[in-house]
């Protein structure tokens, strides 16, 4: 079993072909600067350490930042983990595309013993729990079970546009679930969470992921 | 071949008593009762059971011994089960407990191998049995026969589902096949779908599961076969205890997965046992609808409103009727009653209305399924719109395009006669109308998956 990290995820993601937000790891504040001029401003900036799972729970994430402001911030979070959390290795800090306004959503795997792998989707962010609302299905689907699974969970009329807002893109994120579907055993997943997939009405685009494998 | 079990020429029975009380003595009263092939009992150390020769072993039988029922205390069930090879058995009912239920796996590992060297076919160990009503084989401690009907049942758990078989003697659900499925050792419930798959008498599947052996086989077999199958799955509230890595992992228990696991193959999943027995009455007597529109026909608003606050709840939709229908209830209902969906005579009874609304019903073609209500009061007798919905099925049933018509005759007492018309006239009856419109929400999601099938086999 091996816990890969959140560039590792994003890098499997892309291997079946789902968008994800362009990021690379810094180790310095320099690097960081580098990065975030290099991707474009403003930025994410995340710790990225195989110890920790829940980053903004240890103060491990900061939004919107701007060039100028990401050499600062760079030493904040690392200060920030070593008082938070001073066992977890720290493998620098993640510069990041600041996601796109949209719905958040979840799309998860998990390994189960008696079908396979089920295949989760819902509404996403940090109270994904609470809300619960999510739908299943046993892998592997086709893009109509996808679609369906979609218009299952109660926000559905949300994602349709309500109150004048533009419809996200149902396409993309149906998309997005028969890639999952997909990777879940060439890839030997045991557990995936991509949280949130952020969807509007351009497409849809995984913001942050983690990732159980079997090795 | 699963055939041997349930339509065997001739039955062994080893481990069987003059001692009725003991199972090998219940069951092979059982068979005697009813099973019209050669029935041998086996017996060492009696030379009579129950009025028939004895032999010790199944090896001293002179004739073909096609199935055998094995009650043999665990000591020797692996030497009577080798036997039983010799002998070119070609199916077993292993009652015989203290395996793998027992944490005994190696036991059952051994049994297993026993029955696959000689080419048997195995129900069990730790099973109390299979009843086969259409050739009045009741190998199991059920102390009846079933009434007949379309119902195939296969229950994991055997005292419950045994139970279950004998409390529907006492109502109008038929039963055609019951399995009490024991180890599921060599044959599970793949196999038991695939046979009754094939198996005409067969017309719905009814299954109590406590958990599945081979998850992806079994989803294949239900999702292959046309018939409906309506399950209970127990242990709906344990949970992986496993510490929470993600999102996904924490809120997809083995609960969730397994109710995404069986939509995707069709099996409907109910959760009580009422609803089992309900849905499964409702499919073995009407055909289903072609669609999700249905109309409500009651003697009271009250009711009606009931069964329309359900269907809102089932997601089924209370139809709008053509102008033609509305004309020709308005016709026969009081002027003060209500003639659009869903319909109220205001407390009127008669053959005459219930007939000819039904009739109207019937021919619309926004209406894809009926409830008929009746509410017994002291002033209307439940007998003559029990003849008209009784009578109007069987002359719909001859024309084309058979449309469900599901009963719901409320208030008990009084109301016996009609009840017992509708159930000898093949109309499923329930005593509160959720009942009736859950059942015939059943109907409409098993139509639906088979047309989602077609269409995916049209692509």
């Amino acid at each position: 079993m091996k816990i890969l990290t959140e560039p590792e995820v994003k890098k499997l993601l892309m291997k079946y072909g789902i968008p994800v937000t362009r990021e690379s790891i810094a180790n310095s504040p320099v690097e960081a600067y580098a990065i975030a001029s290099q991707i474009g401003t403003p930025v994410a900036m995340k710790i990225s350490s195989p110890d920790i799972s829940h980053k903004s729970d240890v103060g491990g994430v900061v939004l919107n930042v701007g060039a100028h402001e990401a050499r600062t911030t760079y030493d904040r979070i690392i200060s920030q983990i070593k008082k938070a959390a001073p066992l977890a290795r720290i493998e620098g800090i993640l510069v990041q595309q600041m996601a796109p306004q949209g719905h958040e959503l979840i799309i998860g795997l998990k390994k189960d013993a008696q079908f396979g792998h089920a295949l989760m989707f819902g509404i996403g962010g940090i109270f994904v729990e609470v809300y619960k609302d999510v739908s299943f299905r046993v892998v592997p689907i086709e893009k109509t079970e996808a679609l369906d699974m979609i218009s299952q969970i109660r926000g559905y009329p949300i994602l349709k546009g309500i109150r004048g807002r533009k419809p996200a893109n149902i396409e993309a994120i149906a998309n997005v679930l028969v890639s999952v579907s997909q990777m879940a055993e060439k890839e030997n997943i045991i557990e995936l969470d991509i949280n949130p997939l952020i969807v509007n009405e351009t497409g849809a685009i995984a913001v942050d992921a983690r990732a159980m494998i079997e090795e | 071949m699963l055939s041997s079990i349930f339509e065997p020429e001739s039955v062994a029975v080893i481990g069987a008593s003059n001692n009725e009380i003991k199972w090998g003595g219940r069951i092979l009263k059982n068979l005697l009762s009813g099973f019209q092939g050669k029935i041998y009992p086996v017996n060492p150390k009696e030379p009579i059971v129950q009025g028939l020769d004895s032999y010790p072993s199944v090896l001293d039988i002179p004739g073909t011994v096609e199935m055998a029922v094995v009650v043999v205390p665990y000591a020797i069930v692996h030497s009577i089960v080798e036997e039983c090879g010799k002998k070119k058995v070609k199916g077993l009912v292993v009652i015989t407990a203290g395996f793998s239920e027992a944490g005994n796996e190696s036991g059952e590992i051994e049994l297993v191998s026993i029955a696959r060297k000689y080419g048997m076919a195995m129900i069990g160990p730790n099973t109390l049995g299979i009843v086969n009503e259409r050739a009045r084989l009741n190998a199991s401690i059920i102390g009846r026969l079933p009434r007949p009907g379309y119902i195939s049942f296969i229950t994991q758990s055997g005292s419950l589902g045994l139970a279950l078989a004998e409390w529907t003697i006492g109502t109008e659900l038929g039963l055609c096949k019951v399995i009490s499925t024991g180890n599921k050792a060599q044959t599970d419930d793949v196999d038991f779908i695939e046979y009754l798959s094939n198996d005409p008498s067969t017309g719905v599947i009814a299954m109590y599961i406590e958990g599945i052996k081979r998850g992806r086989k079994f989803l294949d077999a239900a999702r292959n076969i046309s018939k409906p199958i309506v399950a209970i799955k127990t242990g709906r509230s344990s949970r992986g205890a496993k510490a929470v890595f993600s999102h996904t992992g924490s809120i997809a228990g083995s609960d969730e997965v397994y109710s995404a696991a069986f939509n995707q193959a069709g099996i409907l999943r109910v959760d009580t046992i009422d609803e089992l027995f309900d849905a499964a009455l409702a499919f073995s007597c009407q055909p289903l609808p072609r669609g999700n529109n249905v109309a409500i026909f009651s003697n009271g608003g009250g009711a009606s409103i009931v069964a329309a606050d359900e269907c809102e709840k089932q997601g089924i939709n209370i139809t709008d009727l053509t102008e033609e229908t509305r004309e020709k209830i308005r016709k026969v209902i009081p002027e003060f009653a209500s003639f659009s969906n869903p319909i109220d005579t205001a407390g009127t009874v008669s053959f005459k209305i219930y007939n000819d609304s039904i009739k109207a019903l019937h021919d619309d073609p926004n209406v894809d399924a009926i409830i008929v209500i009746y509410v017994h009061t002291m002033i209307s007798n439940a007998m003559p719109p029990a003849e008209a919905v009784v009578e109007m099925k069987q002359k719909c049933d001859r024309e084309k395009g058979k449309k469900p018509i599901i009963a719901c005759w409320m208030g008990g007492l009084g109301t016996e006669e009609g009840v017992d018309l509708l159930k000898s006239g093949c109309i499923p009856n329930y005593p509160v109308p959720e009942r009736a419109v859950k059942a015939l929400s059943a109907l409409i999601k098993h139509s639906e998956f088979l047309e989602k099938v077609k269409i995916r086999k049209a692509n």
